[in-house]
């Protein structure tokens, strides 16, 4: 059990350094279907691994690659800190079936934001800030 | 360009919107700030994992991670040992990203997030 957790520490790991994701949209289900724990669970224990500065040394591979804007992800973080509070509260007195439904809907969700992305495209940035509020 | 207080403002709701993502679904919000990103404020990709990952640098999901806590939410042990593969993971991958074609491995793995998807939604209305 710990050599199969420590080697998906490891694929979460490489998507993170891969992608610049946390790498909590695999470990989540990984923990439910491989390690067969709860959805709420799954999702606290996740949290709770992002929260030590394990991305590090994925962010000193971009940055020496001239890869990072500093003061767009000082900004990221501090709207993070409110969401996730948010977030957090809406989650943890939802059943787990609902919130196992919503987490599925919002993978789907972000592979095809994903897609999207794949065709290099500029949108025009007026526009694009008022979806962005809701 | 990425100066102007418009830009700040946008990606402190960027970072709102990934944050929601972070505390409901227990993921760290890369996934929906990335393609936010360079979908709405015309980042690079490279640029947008980049800052990203400041973004996951500090503990933004604290207040999250207690509130799942105090609901007995948290498998302490389990968390630990997936510690130190992900570090170890995220240097190799960060190495990785600036030799692959990005559109192409964004593609693969948005197939896998989808498919990964479905799966949850299924299993969840199968009522396993």
């Amino acid at each position: 059990m710990p050599i199969v957790v420590l080697l998906l520490g490891l694929v979460a790991g490489l998507l993170m350094g891969l992608l610049g994701i946390g790498g909590g949209v695999v470990l989540v289900p990984a923990m439910v279907h491989l390690l067969k724990m709860d959805q709420h669970l799954a999702q606290g224990t996740s949290l709770f691994i992002l929260l030590p500065p394990i991305g590090l040394g994925a962010l000193r591979q971009y940055w020496r690659a001239g890869n990072v804007d500093w003061r767009a992800g000082v900004f990221c973080a501090a709207g993070m800190i409110l969401g996730a509070w948010l977030g957090g509260k809406l989650a943890v007195p939802m059943s787990t079936k609902l919130l196992q439904i919503f987490f599925g809907t919002f993978l789907m969700f972000s592979a095809l934001l994903l897609w999207m992305k794949a065709q290099p495209k500029a949108e025009p940035a007026g526009a694009a800030l008022k979806e962005g509020s809701v | 360009m990425s100066r102007q207080p418009w830009m700040d403002a946008g990606v402190l709701l960027v970072g709102v919107a990934g944050g929601v993502a972070s505390g409901l679904f227990g993921i760290g919000g890369g996934t929906i700030m990335v393609p936010l990103m360079g979908l709405l404020l015309g980042f690079s990709q490279h640029r947008a994992q980049g800052t990203s990952l400041v973004a996951l640098i500090p503990p933004t999901g604290i207040l999250a991670v207690l509130a799942y806590g105090k609901a007995g939410y948290v498998d302490w042990r389990v968390g630990l040992l997936l510690i130190p593969g992900v570090f170890l993971g995220g240097i190799a991958g960060g190495n990785l990203a600036k030799r692959i074609p990005a559109a192409m491995m964004r593609r693969i793995f948005a197939a896998l997030l989808f498919a990964l998807g479905a799966w949850q939604v299924a299993s969840a209305v199968r009522g396993s």
